[in-house]
């Protein structure tokens, strides 16, 4: 019997290496790509706050960072729709689902990428609210915000219908966002960035 | 009536409602998986206090939130209605909106319960930051 030989070591750390070096050249401070749980963004949390505070970031920036960061991360664990376990009701309490998450530095501000698969009639809601939220000055997301908060919450959310509008409301630029397809099935990638 | 404590874990808050003293506390962090199920509960319960209580004392909540997420502001809006109509019945309210100096974001939101609860004794205590913990 012969043991398969690991010939891939030298290649694995240079790209470990060139994967580092990206990172730090991009002011990479957070990274995770997987599955979510809320564990996992309770944890995910503190190394965010903790390497925050480390690097100095004022207060509100600071708030407005993780108030972001949260509700990114809980999208990815409510709407992904790479679920680890299916969402049949009973597991609604504990729901994983996949999806990534990155937070950088350029020029001082903070970037907040997230991205997850999403169903292609979902995409098309998306894009619809992401649009309009891009046409509003700092002054309307704030008149929506407060109008939203009095109003019923939408059937299709599981939050509030805040969520879009609390990352605008902190955010310092127009939400961006993108859609790639993945090449199968009816799925396609979300992309989503926030600037702090 | 009985009374609730539910200690503080990572993404939910600390809530000691004392319904014997009339006396409600929430403080730390709210950001609970599932917003609806979470706040859901304790709304249903001050529900059921204030549908039951004969009493004319005043309650008071106080509030010191450090963070809380979007399907939770929802939530908790929905709790000071719920207080504000007790209030408007013939029970007095305060709520005590505890938060940072220099958090703009949760203060502001005060300030939205403030003009639309009028019927609250809304106070509002502004802390010194002490590394955003925020305490009372």
């Amino acid at each position: 019997m012969n043991t398969p030989v690991l010939t891939s070591t030298e290649h694995d750390s240079l790209h470990w290496r060139i994967f580092c070096q990206l990172a730090g050249t991009r002011d990479v401070i957070f990274y995770y790509e997987g599955y979510f749980s809320q564990a996992i963004i309770a944890a995910v949390s503190d190394a965010v706050k903790m390497r925050t505070e480390h690097i100095g970031t004022g207060g509100m920036t600071r708030r407005r960072l993780f108030s972001s960061f949260i509700e990114m991360t809980q999208n990815i664990i409510h709407y992904s729709v790479d679920a680890y376990t299916r969402d049949d009701g009973e597991h609604f309490n504990n729901e994983v689902r996949h999806g990534s998450i990155c937070i950088s530095m350029r020029d001082g501000r903070y970037h907040l990428h997230c991205a997850n698969p999403v169903h292609h009639d979902v995409a098309l809601q998306l894009r619809e609210k992401l649009e309009h939220l891009r046409t509003l000055t700092i002054e309307d997301i704030k008149r929506e915000y407060k109008r939203t908060l009095r109003a019923e919450t939408p059937e299709s959310s599981k939050g509030a219908g805040l969520g879009f509008l609390t990352m605008a409301r902190d955010a310092s630029e127009p939400l961006e966002f993108e859609f790639t397809p993945l090449g199968h099935g009816d799925n396609v990638l979300f992309f989503l960035k926030a600037t702090i | 009536m009985k009374n609730i404590f539910i200690p503080a874990s990572a993404s939910s808050p600390e809530v000691d409602f004392r319904f014997d003293e009339r006396l409600l506390s929430l403080k730390g962090e709210a950001y609970p998986e599932n917003a609806a199920l979470f706040w859901g509960e304790l709304i249903s319960a001050v529900r059921s206090f204030t549908e039951n209580d004969a009493s004319r004392e005043c309650i008071t909540i106080n509030v010191g939130l450090a963070y809380f997420n979007s399907s939770s502001t929802k939530m908790l809006f929905s709790l000071f209605d719920m207080l504000n109509e007790k209030a408007a019945a013939g029970t007095p309210v305060t709520l005590n909106w505890y938060h940072d100096a220099d958090d703009d974001t949760i203060y502001e939101f005060g300030q939205e319960l403030c003009e639309d609860f009028t019927e609250l004794d809304f106070q509002n205590h502004a802390l010194q930051t002490d590394g955003g913990h925020t305490s009372f």
